[in-house]
C-alpha cells in the first residue's frame, strides 16, 4: 500500500524540496503558472487514462490537439467564441471517434491506427491552414487560459471538473467497468457478452473530446491556432498515466494517479527552470523519472505475485 | 534421496499458501502429490522449479541444501516441470520449442536448423508422440502442447520431472500414452513428481503418495499402504463419497433446439434439443468438435446453415452478446484466458455479464454489487479473502465457481459447460455437480461437454456422442463407457483419429 502511494509521496517530496531550494517556488504567481502549464497535458492525460485502462493507446492526441485548436480558432474568427469552442470540442471528439472506430472495426492494433492518424491529423491541420497559424481571435478568449475565478485559475476549475467526471466515469459507471474488463481480458469480456466494440469506441471518443478541450485551452494560452502545436504531447500524456500507476497491458490506472503523474512532470519542469537547470537536462531528468517510476511499480507488482 | 523438502513456508500478501510443506522423492520413483485446489501443491512445485521463492524451510537436492533463484538454475540442476498451462512459444515450431534456450551450440549464434529438427524428430519417434518436428506449436491442441512440454523435459535429460496435472486436458488414449512415458522415465532412474486430481489414475502409475491440505503435508506413505478412500479423507479432512449420484427430474419444456447446424468442416448437420431440468452430456474424442459446437452456439464462430430455437422461438445468434440476451451461458474450458478477468476483483467478475441489471442510466449501484458478491461467495462457498481479491489469486476450483457465478447473477437458463471439472479436485468437483443440479432444479437446461466419461455417466440424464463434427449417437437409460467409446471412435481407427486430432487447424 505504501509503495502504491509512492508517486504521491514523490510529488509531496518534490514540492517540499522546491519550496526550500527556491524562494520563488512557493508564490501564488508561480504555482498558478505551474497549474496553467500542466492543465493542457493533465486534461489530455485524463482521456489517455481511460484509453490505457481499456488496453489501448493513442499516439495521435498531439496532432489531434493542434487540429482541434486550429478548427476551433478558425470558427471563432468568423462566428465568435461559443461556436469556436463547440467546433474545437466536436473536432476532438470526431478524431477520437475515428480512432476508436478504426481499431474496433478494422481490428488493427491501436498503436498502428493512431500512428497513422497522428500523421493524418497533423497533415489535415497543415493543409487546412496552409501551414499558417490563426491570429484573429477575440481578445476575451484569453480568459479561458489566463483568467481566474475566486482567486483560482479558471483552468484549474476546468481540470477539477474533468478529473471528477472522469473518476466517476471510470469507477461508478458501466462504461468504466467495461473499460477495465476489456483492458484486463478482452476475450473474457467478449465471452461475457460485453459490447466490446461500442465501449472501446466510446472511450476513444471521450478521450478525443478532452483533447479537443485541451486544444482550446492551448489556443487560448497562446492566443493563436497553431497547426504545428502539441508535438510530443502524446508522449507526455502517456508518461503521466504510466507514472501514476497505469499499465500499458491494460486494466490498471486511476485518475488520481494520472494527476499526480502529470504534476510530478510539471513540477520537475518548473523546478528546473527556477533552479536554472538547462532545458536540455530537463529532458534527461524527466526521462529518468519515467523509467524509475515504472520500474518501482513493476517491482511492487512482482513482489506481490512472488 | 533425490529431493527433500522440509517445512516449506510461503505467503502471498496476507494469505498463507504453505505452512509446513514436506516431501521426499527418490530416484526411480513416481511420487504422487495430491490435495484439493488451494492446498498448495502447485505453489510447492513452483518453489522446487525455481519459479517462486520460499519464506521458510529447507530444500535438499541430492543431499545439498539449495535455493533456486530462477527456473534456469533449477533446470541446470536437472529439475524440469511440465506445466498445466502451456509455457511454450506459439509461433515457433515443435522442434524449436523443444530446444528453446538450449539450441545446439554453433559459432556466431548460428542455429543449425536441420540438426534441431532431426534431433527433435528422433525424440518424437522414440516415444511415439503424434507430432511432427516442423509443426507450429500455436496450431496444436492442449494435448499436443503438453506432449511438446514432455519432449522438452526428456531432451533436457532431467533427473527430476514434475508433472502438474498432465492428463487433465488429455483423452483416455493420450493419458495411457503419458503413463507409458512416465514408466519409461522411472525405469531410467528419473524421479517423477506427479500432481493429479484423478483418483482412478493413482494405482496405474504411483509408487508413493503425499497429501497436502491447507498448506500442510498431512500424509506420506507408499501407495500400497493406503486405500483410495483414506487418501480422499486426508485431502478433504472429512468423509466424502467419490461417487456422485443425482436423481433425474421429469423433463420440462424444450429450452433449446438446434437443427442441422453446420460449420464446415468442423461441425456438420447437428441437431439436438435440451429441456428444462435436463443435464445432457456430450462425449467424444478431443477434436471431435464439441468445443467448436459450444462456440458456434454461443455466437463466437458463425454458422453456415441450420437454425437455433430458444424456448420455442427461432433466434439468430451472431455474437456472445446475442447469446447472453437469449439466456445462454458458456463456461469455457480455458478459464484463465476466456472465462475470467484474473487481474480484476472477484466482485467485478461476478457482475460483468449483468451490469445493466445493477445500474441505472449507466451508473453502477455499488451497494447492490457488494450484496451480490457477498451472497454468491457464501452460497457457492468460494474461498476468498474478500470480494476485492483479484480473481487470479483464487485456486482453480474457486475460479471456476466465480466463472459460473457470473452467469447465475445474470439469470441465464441454458448453460453450456465445456469441461467444467478440468483441473478441479474431488471436493470442488462434487460442488460443481451440485451447482449444476441446483441449476436444473431451478428450471435451467445444461449441456455438459466432458472428456471424463465416468463423470458424464454420474451426472448426465442422457449422453450425446460426437465424432468428427457430427453427432454419432444418443444414449439413454443405462449407459456404459463401452457404448460411448463405440460411438466416439471407429473400432479400428481410434489411434489414427487421435493422432490427427492434436493438430487443431490445418496450416
Amino acid at each position: 500500500m505504501i509503495q502504491r502511494l509512492l508517486p504521491f509521496f514523490t510529488l509531496v517530496a518534490l514540492f517540499v524540496i522546491l519550496s526550500i531550494a527556491s524562494p520563488n517556488f512557493l508564490t501564488s504567481t508561480n504555482l498558478a503558472s505551474v497549474v496553467r502549464q500542466t492543465a493542457v497535458i493533465n486534461i489530455m492525460a485524463l482521456g489517455m487514462t481511460a484509453i490505457i485502462i481499456a488496453g489501448g493507446i493513442d499516439l495521435s492526441v498531439g496532432s489531434m490537439l493542434a487540429l482541434a485548436g486550429l478548427l476551433g480558432t478558425m470558427a471563432m474568427e468568423k462566428q465568435g467564441i461559443a461556436l469556436g469552442m463547440t467546433v474545437g470540442l466536436a473536432a476532438g471528439m470526431t478524431c477520437g471517434f475515428a480512432n476508436g472506430l478504426m481499431t474496433t472495426s478494422l481490428r488493427i492494433n491501436p498503436f498502428i491506427v493512431t500512428l497513422g492518424t497522428m500523421g493524418i491529423f497533423r497533415g489535415l491541420a497543415l493543409i487546412i491552414s496552409n501551414g499558417l497559424p490563426v491570429h484573429e481571435i477575440p481578445p476575451s478568449f484569453a480568459y479561458l487560459a489566463e483568467g481566474s475565478l475566486v482567486h483560482i485559475p479558471v483552468v484549474l476549475w476546468i481540470l477539477l471538473l474533468c478529473a471528477v467526471s472522469m473518476h466517476i466515469l471510470l469507477e461508478h459507471t458501466r462504461l468504466g467497468r467495461y473499460a477495465f474488463s476489456i483492458g484486463s481480458n478482452p476475450d473474457a469480456a467478449y465471452y461475457a457478452g460485453v459490447p466490446v466494440r461500442f465501449h472501446t469506441t466510446a472511450v476513444y471518443a471521450i478521450a478525443g473530446l478532452l483533447t479537443g478541450l485541451a486544444g482550446m485551452i492551448e489556443a487560448s494560452r497562446l492566443m493563436t491556432g497553431q497547426p504545428t502545436g502539441g508535438q510530443g504531447y502524446e508522449l507526455t500524456a502517456i508518461a503521466a498515466v504510466v507514472i501514476g500507476g497505469g499499465s500499458l497491458r491494460g486494466g490498471e490506472g486511476s485518475v488520481l494517479g494520472t494527476l499526480v503523474g502529470a504534476f510530478i512532470m510539471g513540477l520537475l519542469a518548473n523546478g528546473s527552470d527556477l533552479l536554472g537547470i538547462s532545458p536540455y537536462w530537463q529532458q534527461v531528468i524527466i526521462g529518468a523519472v519515467i523509467i524509475l517510476a515504472v520500474s518501482f511499480d513493476e517491482l511492487r507488482k512482482r513482489r506481490m505475485a512472488k | 534421496m533425490l529431493l527433500q523438502l522440509k517445512s516449506i513456508q510461503k505467503h502471498f500478501g496476507g494469505v498463507t499458501a504453505l505452512r509446513d510443506g514436506n516431501l521426499e522423492v527418490e530416484a526411480g520413483q513416481v511420487h504422487l502429490l495430491m490435495g484439493e485446489n488451494g492446498a498448495g501443491k502447485s505453489t510447492l512445485m513452483k518453489i522446487v522449479a525455481g519459479m517462486l521463492s520460499t519464506d521458510g524451510g529447507e530444500i535438499h537436492w541430492q543431499g545439498r541444501n539449495v535455493r533456486f533463484q530462477n527456473p534456469a538454475e533449477a533446470a541446470s540442476h536437472g529439475i524440469a516441470m511440465v506445466h498445466q498451462e502451456s509455457m511454450l512459444a506459439p509461433h515457433l515450431s515443435v522442434a524449436e520449442n523443444i530446444f528453446l534456450g538450449r539450441e545446439p551450440k554453433q559459432p556466431l549464434g548460428w542455429v543449425n536448423r536441420r540438426r534441431t529438427v532431426a534431433e527433435a524428430q528422433r525424440i518424437i519417434e522414440e516415444h511415439h508422440f503424434p507430432l511432427q518436428a516442423d509443426w507450429r506449436v500455436g496450431k496444436l491442441s492442449p494435448a499436443g502442447k503438453q506432449m511438446v512440454e514432455i519432449c522438452r523435459a526428456i531432451q533436457q535429460g532431467s533427473s527430476l520431472l514434475i508433472f502438474d496435472e498432465p492428463t487433465s486436458s488429455l483423452s483416455e488414449t493420450e493419458t495411457r500414452e503419458v503413463f507409458r512415458i512416465v514408466s519409461t522415465l522411472r525405469e531410467r532412474g528419473v524421479g517423477v513428481i506427479y500432481i493429479t486430481h484423478r483418483l482412478e489414475e493413482l494405482r496405474m502409475i504411483g509408487d508413493r503418495v503425499t497429501v497436502l491440505r491447507d498448506g500442510v503435508t498431512v500424509h506420506s506413505s507408499p501407495l500400497a499402504d493406503v486405500s483410495t478412500n483414506e487418501i480422499i479423507r486426508h485431502m478433504v479432512g472429512r468423509e466424502i463419497t467419490t461417487i456422485y449420484t443425482r436423481t433425474a427430474l421429469p423433463p420440462g419444456d424444450e429450452l433449446l433446439r438446434v437443427e442441422h447446424l453446420t460449420r464446415a468442416p468442423l461441425l456438420r448437420d447437428i441437431s439436438f434439443s435440451l429441456r428444462a431440468g435436463e443435464i445432457v452430456g456430450m462425449a467424444g474424442l478431443i477434436g471431435a468438435g464439441r468445443t467448436e459446437l459450444c462456440r458456434a452456439l454461443f455466437g463466437i464462430d458463425s454458422i453456415q446453415h441450420g437454425s437455433i430455437h430458444v424456448a420455442g422461438s427461432s433466434v439468430r445468434i451472431r455474437s456472445p452478446r446475442d447469446a447472453v440476451r437469449c439466456g445462454l451461458a458458456l463456461i469455457p474450458e480455458d478459464r484463465q484466458q476466456t472465462g475470467l478477468a484474473t487481474a480484476l476483483p472477484i466482485r467485478h467478475n461476478f457482475t460483468i455479464a449483468s451490469l445493466p441489471r445493477i445500474s441505472r442510466f449507466g451508473f453502477l449501484n455499488q451497494n447492490a454489487e457488494r450484496r451480490i458478491a457477498a451472497e454468491y461467495i457464501g452460497r457457492l462457498r468460494i474461498r476468498a479473502a474478500s470480494t476485492r481479491q483479484r480473481a487470479g489469486r483464487l485456486s482453480g476450483g474457486n475460479q471456476q465457481k466465480v466463472a459460473i457465478a457470473k452467469w447465475l447473477v445474470g439469470g441465464a437458463r441454458i448453460f453450456l459447460f465445456d469441461e467444467p471439472t478440468r483441473g478441479i479436485d474431488v471436493g470442488a468437483k462434487i460442488e460443481v455437480f451440485e451447482m449444476m443440479d441446483e441449476l436444473v432444479r431451478g428450471g435451467a437446461a445444461i449441456l455438459m461437454v466432458s472428456s471424463e466419461m465416468s463423470e458424464l455417466l454420474q451426472v448426465a440424464d442422457r449422453i450425446l456422442v460426437m465424432r468428427q463434427g457430427q453427432i454419432s449417437g444418443e444414449l439413454n437409460g443405462h449407459i456404459t463407457q463401452e457404448q460411448i467409446m463405440r460411438h466416439a471412435a471407429f473400432h479400428s481407427s481410434v489411434a489414427t483419429t487421435e493422432s490427427t486430432s492434436v493438430r487443431e487447424q490445418p496450416e
